[in-house]
């Protein structure tokens, strides 16, 4: 066993409270060693693929994995900080902190001036029965395989829960690729912020509320579950039952702060359901009962990562004013009105209910609701749509409106207001907003609506391609033409399609049509969708000449089964409307007749 | 399960191929995955089986925090394999009960 002895602070943790925290110090002279269990730093951030809400110094409308990126490179490049991955702390002791070194299997005793406990949270588990079959994974579990390590957890999924975490979960499956079969929650409403439901829902999620999961079916791993209908006071009703075919149920019914840590240490623990469970008391600076040990993230309580950053940075500084006679304080006291801010607003009402049972104190705050009565004002004018009805701690639409045509105002909780006079319809606030919630629009002279929709899936439909337009619960409309896709550095696209204004108001998604298709279009020369459209590429774009390149239509059934789908495949490809294209010529036999029949045949009428 | 190579936010930064043997088998992998990963992506999802009552059981957490991956890796049993990265050569067996130490 290795000593260390010189060390000024060490983080336990390296997501985005210790990180965070780690770099105020080491910014501030002092020598910080974090150590992570995790193959890489970040935390949890690395497999957050969504943009994160919040202001602009607290990386908001960047995205989960850029964030730990960059948090991770601002700490490699002050000196007197060091990451150590693979490595676990077992115990803290009195005289030392032990920590394993997974690599090479040996163990060091540590004894830094002070402490940061940055350990995150762990899944929550609920009981239904096989819930331990593999195959049964937790959301962060999910989210690993897939957005960390690329590899698919399953085909088809039932999520449990509809906090935030299920319905992003659920949206980044399907962004994989991966089905989502229903996202259930016990209670009778969603639990998540309503952008985060909106955009499961238009992709045709299904959200079932007051409804469970009985059982896991499987032996080995996940086959299927059976869900069941609530009553009021959360009992299954009985004859509800229903068996979903799935491969994976993904749980996300909340975290647990992780501190067994902290209670070994001897901090001062209290149960706060608000806050998710045990957590250490703490004051301002977020320093626990024990004066050299601090806390930030969601070992202080299950909140979110905007939050554990500010944290980790008041933790940081607050071990600075320790050690040191910089003078921090002006630092910390911004930092701790933005947080007050941030979570001044109504979905905040349970961390702050949680936090005043440890001590601190809100001032009621008042938050504007924005409104747009005037979008109908400028018919005709391209302009964005918000559709952002909750108040959230959120303001990129604002600082990136390049107008500076939307204000959020001094609270961040505050809803967007948008001065359409300023705007010139770039469409960025469209592409920065983290929950989706904004799409342009403009009505046209001929009776249709351009509608902007941000797009985050694969494959990214063509100018001139026909994708069927869906509302807000995933329903198909209508078949729109896309008129124009502008391409995003920070991969939320904008895909303009034209519907009928009719329409346009309820038009909130695209399904692109599978490229790739081995269906048969004509039975009886099997040729398949893949090869129509090949075809139509090479530059076929009529149907008699698909006809004579591929044999379409010339089988025995006279092209009854395929004449009306390929010209359809036709008008797709190229944009032109089935009733402008030729159906080409119709030629006898229109069934098959042999050559005997005609030989024998008389031409001068009926048989007797 | 398989691997996703076309996604629409994220390019996956993969190692180089390597090979391990899971239950006397060999099976690929990129350098910087974990074991458990490694093993997902060939289709392996019970890792254990369970102390108690003989259960087979997975991934759960995929953090370190559960210790439902617990396995056998290259004769230490009880290794976190979620959070242990896999190395070319290496020997992982799915563990039965608590785990021995072989030589």
């Amino acid at each position: 066993m290795r000593l260390v002895s010189n060390l000024d602070l060490l983080v336990i943790g390296g997501g985005p409270a210790g990180l965070s925290s780690a770099i105020e110090a080491a910014k501030n002279g002092l020598t910080v060693l974090v150590v992570d269990e995790g193959v890489s730093s970040g935390g949890q951030l690395v497999k957050q693929t969504h943009k994160f809400f919040g202001n602009e110094s607290f990386f908001a409308s960047v995205r989960g994995f850029e964030i730990s990126r960059r948090l991770t490179e601002q700490l490699n490049s002050l000196d007197s900080a060091r990451i150590q991955n693979e490595s676990s702390v077992v115990a803290i002791y009195p005289d030392g902190i032990l920590v394993h070194d997974m690599r090479n299997d040996h163990t060091s005793l540590l004894k830094p001036k002070k402490i940061v406990l940055a350990t995150g949270a762990s899944e929550r588990f609920i009981q239904f029965e096989n819930n331990d079959l593999p195959g049964v994974y937790g959301a962060g579990a999910v989210q690993t395989l897939m957005n960390q390590f690329g590899i698919l957890p399953g085909r088809s999924v039932l999520m449990i829960g509809s906090g935030n975490i299920g319905l992003i979960v659920s949206y980044q499956l399907l962004q994989a690729g991966v089905e989502v079969r229903a996202i259930l929650e016990a209670s009778n409403r969603i639990g998540g912020y309503q952008v985060h439901a909106d955009k499961v829902r238009r992709v045709g999620i299904p959200i079932l509320l007051q409804h469970t999961i009985l059982r896991a079916i499987g032996e080995e791993s996940v086959r299927g579950a059976v869900i069941s209908k609530l009553d009021e006071r959360w009992s299954p009703i009985s004859g509800t039952e229903r068996e979903l075919v799935v491969d994976t149920i993904c749980i996300a019914v909340g975290l647990l702060p992780s501190i067994e840590l902290a209670a070994q240490a001897g901090c001062e623990m209290k149960y706060v359901q608000e806050l998710g469970g045990y957590v250490p008391l703490r004051d301002e600076d977020m320093r626990t009962s024990i004066d050299d040990i601090f806390i930030a993230g969601d070992a202080a309580g299950i909140e979110e990562a905007t939050t554990a950053m500010i944290e980790g940075q008041i933790a940081g500084l607050a071990v600075v004013s320790d050690l040191t006679k910089n003078s921090i304080q002006e630092r910390l006291k911004y930092l701790k009105d933005t947080l007050r801010k941030f979570r001044s607003g109504p979905t905040s009402s349970k961390t702050r209910a949680g936090l005043s049972k440890l001590g601190s104190k809100f001032e009621e705050v008042s938050f504007t609701n924005g409104n747009q009565n005037d979008f109908t004002k400028y018919t005709g004018k391209m302009r964005p749509l918000i559709e952002c009805f909750e108040a959230i701690p959120c303001n990129p639409c604002e600082t990136s409106c390049p107008a500076g045509a939307i204000s959020i105002g001094d609270n961040i909780n505050s809803r967007p207001i948008i001065d359409y006079s300023k705007c010139t319809g770039c469409g960025i606030c469209a592409t920065t907003c983290p929950g989706l919630a904004i799409f342009m629009f403009r009505e046209n002279k001929d009776g249709t609506c351009s509608v902007g929709i941000p797009y985050e899936f694969l494959p990214l439909p063509a100018e001139g391609q026909y994708v069927t337009a869906l509302g807000r619960n995933g329903e198909a409309i209508c078949k729109a033409k896309v008129e124009k896709v502008v391409k995003s550095a920070n991969k939320t696209n904008l895909v303009y399609i034209s519907v009928l204004r009719e329409y346009a108001s309820d038009v909130r998604h695209i399904l692109v049509p599978s490229k790739e298709s081995g269906a048969m279009v004509c039975r009886c020369e099997e040729v398949t969708v893949d090869q129509v459209r090949k075809a139509i590429k090479e530059g076929y774009t009529d149907f008699e000449e698909l006809r004579r390149y591929l044999r379409i239509g010339m089988g025995p059934c006279g092209g009854r089964t395929c004449r009306l789908n390929t010209l359809m495949i036709l008008s797709e490809e190229t944009g032109v409307p089935v009733e402008r294209l030729s159906p080409g010529v119709f030629r006898p036999p229109s069934i098959p007749v042999s050559f005997k029949a005609l030989g024998e045949g008389r031409v001068d009428g009926y048989e007797e | 399960m398989e691997r996703i190579f076309e996604h629409p936010l994220i390019s996956f930064k993969r190692g180089e191929i390597i090979t391990f043997f899971f239950e006397g088998r060999e099976l690929s992998a990129y350098t910087g995955e974990t074991i458990a990963a490694a093993l997902h992506a060939n289709g392996i999802k019970d890792l254990r089986y369970s102390p108690i009552r003989n259960r087979p059981q997975g991934l759960f957490c995929a953090i370190g925090k559960c210790s439902s991956c617990l396995m056998e890796v290259d004769g230490k049993p009880n290794v976190r394999t979620c959070i242990t990265p896999v190395k070319p050569g290496m020997i992982v067996r799915r563990q039965h009960g608590r785990g021995e130490i072989s030589e």
